[in-house]
């Protein structure tokens, strides 16, 4: 029997039972929107944090280095950038927190952030107004500054039409404003952030080394082997053994940071497994059921294909379709009310989150979501409609056509 | 001679059951041949359906031969079967046994899924094996369920007829029928005959046997001898002569199936293509 024939005769089949069947994929519906809703928020949730964290820059690497306790500075970095050929620039920043006054307006407890002129291009920074700093700017300790929108806003009102040119105190130094940046995904909340040129901070704001080191790798680099190699380079370069080498030299990359967000969504992901797992096996129960009347009212009409020729792989075919096929409408419902409920999911979780951590949670379904969850109503369709469609093929045609 | 379309060498068939073994035929042998159209009478227990099952490839006989086309079927797989059926045999049966969800062409073309017909002629074979049976045009599309019977059987014919096999079997075809529409269906049984079809019927009524070329009786598991037919004969002709006696009217609705002479239980065309 032709694949097509089978389609239509599965088609019609399950159209003759449309009460019965809807009702009977409503586990496989549970099961899969589960599974959607569940894949569709840690997705979700994943983006948001990585948009949150600023690091959409996926080539950046992080880079703690305190060899012998002695943090790095920024003729170390000049030196480190010649050995590390996978990094475009490595950039330092060094930060506090210090006290902003414009004359009308003081703020305490600004953090105050020293960088290179490179730090807004590995950060992938966007500008409301005006710019970030020159290289000339960071290597003459210029007394200029960028703000953050919500620094800005708290300094000069939100309706000030241009930052850019005024000025602001810190300590007894008057620093001009060159640029306005803007926030991370519009938001506003606990983001008043100063950058002064790192030269500029160090000589006039807190003379420290680099608290953190940024490496912006290559186009196309492996940022897995790229972390091993940077450990292992700054580990030999700074003749550091044993626990020193994993004290004083830690290395992040946006891969490990979703790797440990993967695990600490492990138990939501653990539930959620579980009641789908529950309801896709009621829901395959279901199909069976399902199934095994079917056989039972059509044994007449198996008894009429197989007397017309049809083989017991035909029937086999036949009924097994019909399971698959009851299983992947089951499916497609299961993804769309998946995805429904991971939005009415995110709003709420949102609304309980946005306080504390100014993070927008957008349900995230990818191609291979819907593969899994396909393949996962395959495998059921196929494995509850397996006993069924093998009860079918081996009627004998002479009993089931007698069958009253 | 040309090789006989049926031909069967002393065929057994042993039902095993709780009560032991059952002997439903016991030697049958007998030679069709191409275009001829035969009856098989008998009352019901009289083995008659089981040679139809074994003689339509659903049932394979305990010992003996069966060459179905000059190829011995006896001793074939399911499968080898399933093919034997879908491409030599065409089965027209007295509950018709039409899909009642689908519209007339599709349960004409159904024989076809199973056969390895190009899928593009389907339609036309189904067009061809309708004209054959009569089926007016304007029912082609209609749901089996809004037809009469003598439409449904009709359909039930041509749905036969789709795969051109040389052998139709034809178990009570007008058991379900009136007089009128079984006279109707037996002429199209001659008219494929005409054709060089083989057509086998089974029946209980001599009326209907009456039809065909040869009649043979089966009693008990056997086929009657040339002897022990004539003595049937004369025995059902005198019989009937004291029914006449009794009731004109009984006698002269011998095909009618509801008359109280019908052994074969009745199913309205709605309850029976409640498939």
């Amino acid at each position: 029997m032709r694949i097509r024939d089978l389609l239509a005769e599965t088609f019609s089949a399950i159209r003759a039972n449309r009460a019965r069947s809807l009702l009977t994929i409503l586990g496989i519906v549970i099961g899969i929107s589960a599974v959607i809703a569940m894949t569709a928020l840690i997705d979700g949730v994943k983006y948001a944090m990585v948009a949150q964290l600023g690091l959409n820059q996926s080539r950046l690497v992080m880079i703690n280095a305190y060899p012998n306790g002695e943090p790095l500075q920024r003729s170390d970095l000049r030196q480190l950038e010649k050995g590390m050929t996978d990094y475009e620039f490595l950039t330092g920043t060094a930060g506090t927190s210090s006290s902003v006054s414009t004359g009308q307006v003081k703020l305490d407890g600004i953090y105050t952030n020293g960088v290179e002129d490179k730090y807004f291009v590995a950060m992938g920074s966007k500008f409301a107004e005006g710019r970030g700093f020159s290289e000339d700017e960071v290597d003459e300790s210029a007394l200029v500054a960028v703000v953050s929108q919500g620094l800005a806003n708290k300094l000069w009102g939100q309706d000030a039409d241009s930052v850019v040119g005024k000025s602001l105190s810190v300590g007894n130094d008057r620093y001009s404003v060159v640029g306005v940046l803007e926030d991370a995904n519009g938001y506003t909340t606990g983001n008043e952030t100063l950058y002064v040129p790192l030269s500029t901070f160090q000589t006039r704001i807190y003379n420290w080394g680099l608290d953190q080191v940024y490496g912006y790798a290559r186009e196309g680099a492996d940022l897995d082997t790229l972390g091993e190699r940077t450990k292992s380079y700054l580990v030999s370069y700074y003749h550091l053994t044993g626990e020193d080498a994993d004290g004083y030299v830690y290395i992040q990359t946006m891969k490990s940071m979703i790797d440990q967000l993967d695990s600490t969504m492990g138990a939501f992901q653990l539930l959620m497994t579980a009641v789908a797992g529950i309801s896709l096996v009621v829901g395959g129960i279901g199909i069976m059921n399902m199934m095994l009347t079917n056989v039972t009212e059509r044994i007449r009409e198996i008894g009429l294909r197989k007397a017309l020729g049809a083989r017991r792989s035909d029937i086999t075919r036949q009924f097994l379709l019909e399971s698959v096929a009851l299983c992947l409408v089951g499916g497609v419902f299961g993804i769309l009310f998946g995805y429904l409920g991971a939005w009415a999911l995110a709003t709420l979780g949102s609304g309980l989150i946005t306080s504390g951590m100014g993070m927008q949670i957008t349900p995230v379904v990818t191609p291979s979501t819907v593969l899994l969850a396909s393949g996962i109503c395959i495998g059921i369709g196929l494995v509850f409609g397996y006993g069924p469609a093998r009860r079918a093929s081996r009627l004998d045609p002479v009993e089931a056509l007698r069958y009253q | 001679m040309a090789t006989p379309v049926i031909e069967t060498q002393n065929v057994y068939r042993i039902y095993e059951g709780a009560a032991g073994y059952t002997p439903a035929l016991r030697g049958i042998s007998l030679t069709v041949p191409r275009g001829e159209f035969l009856a098989i009478m008998g009352p019901s227990g009289s083995g008659k359906s089981t040679l139809m099952n074994i003689l339509g490839c659903l049932d394979r006989p305990t010992t003996g031969t069966y060459r179905l086309q000059g190829i011995d079927v006896s001793d074939l797989s399911d499968d080898d079967l399933a093919h034997v059926r879908s491409t030599q045999l065409g089965f027209v049966f007295q509950s018709f046994n039409l899909l009642p969800r689908a519209s007339v062409m599709r349960n004409v073309i159904l024989p076809l899924l199973y056969s390895p017909v190009d899928p593009r002629e389907r339609e036309l074979r189904a067009i061809k094996a309708l004209r054959a049976v009569d089926l007016p045009e304007e029912y082609w599309d209609h749901g089996s369920n809004e037809l009469s019977g003598g439409q449904v059987q009709r359909v039930a014919i041509a749905r036969a007829l789709v795969a051109d096999p040389p052998l139709l079997l034809a178990d009570e075809p007008t058991g379900n029928l009136d007089t009128a529409t079984g006279e109707m269906v037996m002429r199209t049984f001659l008219r494929l005959k005409a054709r060089d079809k083989t057509v086998v019927l089974i029946t209980h009524d001599a009326e209907v046997a009456a039809w065909a070329d040869r009649t043979v009786h089966i009693r008990d598991g056997r086929l009657l001898t040339a002897e022990e037919e004539r003595a049937f004969v004369e025995r059902t002709a005198r019989g009937a002569r004291a029914a006449a006696g009794a009731s004109d009217k009984d006698a002269a609705s011998a095909v009618v199936p509801a008359g109280p002479t019908t052994p074969a239980p009745i199913a309205g065309p709605r309850e029976a293509s409640a498939l």
